[in-house]
């Protein structure tokens, strides 16, 4: 089974082999040797196909960050475990996340509030707009993360719910 | 170590002539293999994707780790049984290498009678753990099978070597402290149940895996109870509330990177040190064994040269090169492997039998690990022979052979007839690992001896009767004797019934050995010792 | 490609003898300048101040501790707010700040309290000098409705409009006269919102109703203008400088068309859209609406220039983030002139001597995703590399191991090049993206790189909607297989998980490969 990094949006599945002192990389059908020497203060030399050239990189947990011939690239490291994981048992919990980042203004819920889907929970503050962020399905809420003036992050969790049960 | 000086011309017509029809024969074995391994009707494999499972093979691609070699044991086990609908006896086995660990892997084909076990796919799987406990390698089970294929429950259930042997194994292994991981993908069921349940680890997929001793059916024939699949053993009650399995997957992916990681915490092995060096491809080409193995088995050849087509760089010792010329005894590299190979130039004399204990001996002082290339049509006979005690020969070389300690590994090249199959280690002599060649023949005596054996029978009693027959007569009672004895002496006949771990192409051996001497060093080697030499 | 040997303002060396590194003389009104701004505005004017001999004190949130600005001034003070914006908006809490410190001038940079009246005053009123106009000035301009009321009753000239309040009854007719196609504003918006654009004159009614209607919802207040809209406008300014004294001089133009969401992304000068002509007379109008308002200190006058007619839009009494190129091509420090004209002294120079060499082009580094719809983007810079050499300046907020956040303005940095023609300056501008290396927050400098080579931006085809009609610059390109390899090589190659399963395999196995029997 390969590892994968996922590149604008998509997941490229690899593997990593080593023979004798070279190591290649294997995606797909396609080998290449290849070699990586770094260079001092975040720069390599990356020979591939023999043919070498200047890379930065530099790496915060699973990202990659990469600087070649110009143009930036960010590669995040996939775990098998991760990628394949289905549903958690548990789906008792529905989040809601900033859809991009920003500043909260308002906050119009409290712990222990019971919400319909659709129901505005708190208003953030990017790129000079207004955004409404609203409840993913009928619950209660169980904490909201943020208070007013804190600024998140993209993908950042705002309010945790506790999913309404159907009635059966 | 001087490389062989090869004597073989590749450009006579007899070398032609041969690579031809072995070319051919391997031909004809991969597209078998492939047969076997990969076709389907069209309703097996639509009925595993309705059921939301991976063909064994998806599963292997998934579960073995990429750009490694897998050395697949037996692929054509029950061709010329079961009228061949049972291809592989539904079972794929295999040395393989998971997160750069070297396994044991038995899976079930679900695609091929739901998985369920016949006779022949329990002994197959018998055998891969018989070699997993002989090698100390570590196992990897993928379960999903019917179970026990009822109507030849006689064949599969009662016996010492028979079912138990399976889950019996599966104990001493952990007791030897080889681990094991078994992925539930279907359903394991009575006996089936106890192979997640003895093995170390146990993975579980949600909807798919269940574990019970008794089905549903049986569950409600037996007490009335009527319960699902799920709920009597699935993935949620054995992972959180009966501790039967221990790790849910949702899907089979996950199940399998799950089963990637656990192999991951094992400990690895100290393997047992024998002598090593870097390795190197042989000097001749190995496609020139094509060549070098005759059409007929009658006609002999220089088993050197096919030594020279395995070794690293075709260097070989020869040990007594100018005694016992019938038996080749000689030191080379494999894969880096200091190796001891003994390879049968022609039948065994006294002198031969000799050489070959003395050699063996040699090797298990010097922890030298021995190859048997086969090519034996048997012990010389006649009065001569008897008088300087050519049994009496030929017993100190079973008694080398079955004390030895180094691993033992055989390639039946061509001929294994007799009581050279005994001497030259043989399937009773435990070879950690037996391999045949396509055109290779095995049986008691040869198939033109045998049929003149039991149609002399035939004829002396017609003969009493008074009737002359025609030669044309004659015919008709030799050729179908010979016929039907050639047909179980053949490789594909022996592969069948699991005679032996599979059938290889010729120049596929050296990549099989290395696989197998560097799994056989899991285990550690003893001292050498032996019964009584009748000397 | 040809370019200039390496001047720099900023240390004072060069051919302008206006920047040779002069230290003020002690009786100037201040020795002591608050910066009243972060990032990189607040490090330029500290870097001026510190080579003019003054003492520089910077204001500063939490979270900008950590700083370039900080890390340079004399004095660094930390200010609070609710939020780290609010902080960079308290009038009274940086006055204070200023006075216990001893500064004796405040420079409010732009942005924040650059433009605010009341700030200005409070400055005055509590003793300190305001680095920039005076407040009645700051007043007059900053209302778009009565500045352009009164640069029109000055005779300069201004797009043809209809403002409703001065009849609400005759509104709509005299939105009609201006003639389509019309922009219908809110009197009371900003920022873009609000803005129709009307082509279809038939449709003016109902549209005037939606304007009003968001502008009610918007801005609290229904009140529209409606102005005559320029098809693929250019926006050209013009830099003014004047002295408490009465002269002022203008710094020829700056081109600013190439922008998302109404914000600037890369300036220019000069425009390659003015002839000689249009040009003398775009800046003797600027020149001349600031001498009307009695303009000291560095402000810009901005144009709205298309179909070889230009309309007044409005002016901004503060320096802009742009005001770069205008430094390069002319070798003028226009922070040390506004410190100059706080102090009291007269312009050091006549129009006459102002002659401008060769073309700059000034490219906004932004961490956002152009891709995306240019959203804002976050993370940590890992590894900062900022090109250099002859011709380029880089005047930058950010280090290595700082934190970029949603708290403020998404602007990282600003890469200045300058070179003897436009072609130049673009093939050096393209070299300098290509060697800026900033890892660990997404930025638009390869968008940047991508709109260089843009045949119609080398043709210096453009106007306001240049990326819309271009959409495949902000469109990251397709990686193909080559290039795809050598990334996952890199990843592959750095990263333990892959490595250590590619070390893990037994050499035997590593060797034989993927081999089946």
């Amino acid at each position: 089974m390969a590892h994968a990094f996922r590149l604008m949006g998509v997941d490229h599945e690899l593997w990593l082999s080593r023979s004798g002192g070279v190591y290649q990389v294997h995606v797909g059908d396609i080998s290449v040797a290849a070699t990586l020497v770094p260079r001092g203060e975040h720069a390599h030399e990356l020979t591939v196909r023999d043919v070498a050239e200047r890379v930065v990189i530099a790496r915060h947990g699973d990202d990659v960050h990469v600087h070649l011939d110009g143009e930036t690239y960010l590669l995040r490291y996939s775990h098998s475990l991760e990628r394949f994981a289905g549903q958690t048992a548990d789906e008792d919990e529905a989040v809601a996340r900033a859809p991009m980042p920003g500043a909260v203004i308002a906050v119009s819920v409290e712990p222990g509030a019971t919400v319909r889907r659709g129901q505005a929970l708190l208003l953030i503050e990017s790129m000079k707009m207004e955004t409404t962020i609203v409840a993913p399905c009928d619950g209660t809420v169980q904490a909201v993360h943020v208070a007013i003036g804190q600024t998140f992050d993209r993908d950042a969790l705002l309010v945790t719910l506790e999913r309404l049960k159907e009635a059966p | 170590m001087k490389r062989i000086d090869s004597a073989l011309d590749t450009r006579s017509a007899e070398f032609r002539a041969n690579r031809q029809h072995n070319l051919a024969l391997a031909q004809a074995l991969r597209d078998q293999q492939a047969a076997v391994r990969y076709e389907r009707p069209e309703r097996d494999k639509e009925r595993l994707a309705r059921q939301n499972k991976l063909f064994v093979r998806d599963r292997l691609q998934r579960l073995l780790d990429p750009g490694t070699p897998f050395l697949e044991l037996s692929t054509l086990a029950a061709n010329m049984d079961y009228e061949g609908e049972v291809p592989g006896a539904g079972i794929v086995t295999g040395i393989g290498i998971v997160s750069g660990r070297e396994v044991m892997v038995h899976a079930s084909d679900a695609s091929v009678k739901g998985g369920a076990w016949y006779p022949l796919s329990v002994k197959k799987i018998v055998r891969a753990t018989d070699i997993a406990v002989e090698n100390r390698l570590p196992m990897v089970h993928l379960c999903d099978s019917a179970g026990g294929f009822l109507p030849l429950q006689a064949e599969l259930f009662a016996d010492r070597h028979y079912g138990g042997r399976i889950f019996r194994n599966q104990a001493i292994l952990s007791k030897m402290g080889v681990p094991q991981v078994a992925v539930v993908l279907g359903h394991c069921t009575a006996g089936g149940a106890y192979v997640p349940a003895l093995s170390d680890y146990s993975v579980i997929v949600r909807g798919n895996g269940a574990i019970f001793l008794g089905g549903p059916p049986l569950v409600k024939a037996a007490t009335g109870e009527e319960v699902s699949a799920d709920d009597l053993g699935g993935c949620d009650l054995h992972t959180r509330i009966s501790g039967t399995a221990d790790y849910p997957a949702s899907n089979e992916f996950e199940a399998f990177a799950i089963a990637r990681d656990v192999v991951a915490q094992w400990k690895r092995p100290v393997k047992a040190e024998v002598e090593w060096q870097e390795p190197e491809p042989p000097f001749y080409d190995p496609s020139e064994l094509y060549g070098i193995v005759p059409r007929d088995i009658k006609v002999q050849f220089d088993m050197r040269e096919v030594i020279a087509r395995m070794v690293d760089g075709s260097r070989f010792h020869e040990y007594q090169p100018a005694y016992a010329t019938t038996l080749v005894c000689g030191f080379a590299h494999l894969w880096g492997y200091k190796v001891g190979i003994l390879a049968n130039n022609g039948v065994l004399f006294n002198e031969s039998a000799q050489k070959g204990s003395h050699f063996i001996q040699l090797c298990n002082q010097n922890r030298t690990p021995l190859v048997f290339l086969q090519n034996i049509t048997g012990f010389m006979v006649g009065r001569d022979y008897e008088r300087r005690g050519i049994t009496k020969d030929g017993a100190k070389m079973i008694m080398a052979v079955a004390g030895s300690e180094v691993p033992k590994f055989t390639v039946i090249c061509n001929g294994s007839f007799g009581a050279g199959n005994y001497g030259m280690s043989g399937r009773a002599f435990d070879p950690r690992l037996l391999f045949m060649w396509p055109q290779s023949q095995i049986s008691v005596m040869g198939a033109e001896q045998a049929a003149n054996v039991l149609a002399d029978v035939k004829l002396r009693q017609l003969a009493r009767t008074g009737a002359q027959l025609s030669p044309e007569e004659i015919s008709a009672i030799r050729d179908p004797v010979v016929k039907d004895y050639r047909r179980q002496s053949s490789a594909l006949y022996s592969t069948s019934r699991l005679w032996d771990d599979g059938i290889l192409d010729p120049v596929d051996t050296r990549n099989a050995l290395g696989i197998a001497i560097s799994a056989a060093l899991n285990a550690p080697i003893a001292a050498p010792s032996y019964g009584v030499f009748r000397v | 490609m040809a370019s200039y040997e390496s001047y720099s303002i900023m240390t004072g060396s060069g051919r302008n003898a206006h920047c040779l590194g002069v230290r003020v003389p002690p009786e100037w009104p201040f020795q002591s300048v608050l910066i009243a701004n972060r990032g990189e505005i607040a490090l330029r004017i500290v870097r001026t101040v510190q080579r003019l001999g003054l003492r520089a004190v910077v204001v500063h949130h939490a979270v900008d501790a950590n700083a370039p600005a900080v890390r340079h001034a004399d004095l660094a003070v930390e200010i609070h707010g609710a939020t780290p914006v609010a902080a960079y908006l308290d009038g009274p809490q940086i006055i204070e700040t200023a006075l216990a410190a001893g500064a004796g001038a405040v420079h409010p940079g732009y942005g924040f309290l650059s433009e605010n009246a009341g700030f200005a005053r409070a400055c005055l009123d509590a003793g300190l000098i305001f680095v920039g106009p005076t407040p009645e000035v700051i007043e007059q301009m900053g209302d778009k409705v009565t500045a352009r009321s009164f640069v029109a009753h000055a005779g300069f000239p201004v797009a043809p409009s209809a403002i409703e309040d001065d009849d609400p009854a005759t509104f709509v007719e005299r939105a009609r006269h201006v003639g389509a196609p019309l922009l219908i504003k809110p009197a009371a918006g900003g920022g873009g919102k609000g803005m129709r654009i009307v082509r279809d004159l038939a449709a003016l009614a109902s549209e005037i109703e939606r304007a009003r209607s968001e502008g009610q919802r918007y801005f609290g207040d229904g009140r529209l203008y409606a102005e005559r809209f320029v098809e693929n406008p250019r926006h050209i300014e013009v830099q003014v400088l004047g002295d408490a004294h009465g002269n002022v001089v203008h710094l020829h133009e700056r081109e600013c068309s190439v922008q998302r969401r109404f914000q600037k992304i890369v300036e220019e000068t000069p425009s390659p859209a003015l002839t000689p002509e249009l040009r003398r007379d775009i800046c003797t109008v600027a020149a001349g609406i600031a001498r009307n308002a009695g303009y000291s200190g560095a402000g810009t006058v901005e144009f709205v220039f298309g179909g070889g007619t230009f309309y007044f839009l409005e002016m901004n009494t503060r320096l802009q983030v742009e005001h770069p190129v205008t430094e390069v091509v002319f070798g003028i420090d226009l922070v040390e002139q506004q410190l100059r004209v706080a102090a009291g002294e007269p312009l050091g120079f006549s129009q006459d001597e102002l002659q401008p060499r060769g073309h700059a082009i000034e490219l906004r580094i932004y961490a956002e995703d152009a891709a995306s719809g240019y959203l804002p983007t976050t993370g940590t810079i890992l590894t900062l590399q900022e090109p250099n050499g002859p011709g380029v300046r880089v005047d930058s907020g950010i280090s290595s191991g700082q934190d970029v956040t949603a708290a403020f303005d998404p602007m990282l940095a600003k890469l200045i090049v300058h070179a003897p023609t436009r072609d130049d300056a673009i093939a050096l501008g393209r070299r300098s993206l290509h060697d800026y290396v900033l890892l660990g927050c997404k930025t638009n400098i390869d968008f940047l790189r991508r709109l260089l080579a843009h045949p119609a931006f080398a043709e210096g085809e453009i106007h306001t909607g240049f990326l819309d009609a271009h959409p495949e610059v902000a469109a990251e390109p397709a990686i193909e297989s080559a290039l795809l390899h050598k990334l996952l090589a890199v990843a592959a190659l750095t990263s333990r998980p892959l490595r250590d399963a590619a070390d893990a395999v037994p050499a035997l196995h590593a060797a034989i490969g993927a081999w089946r029997n």
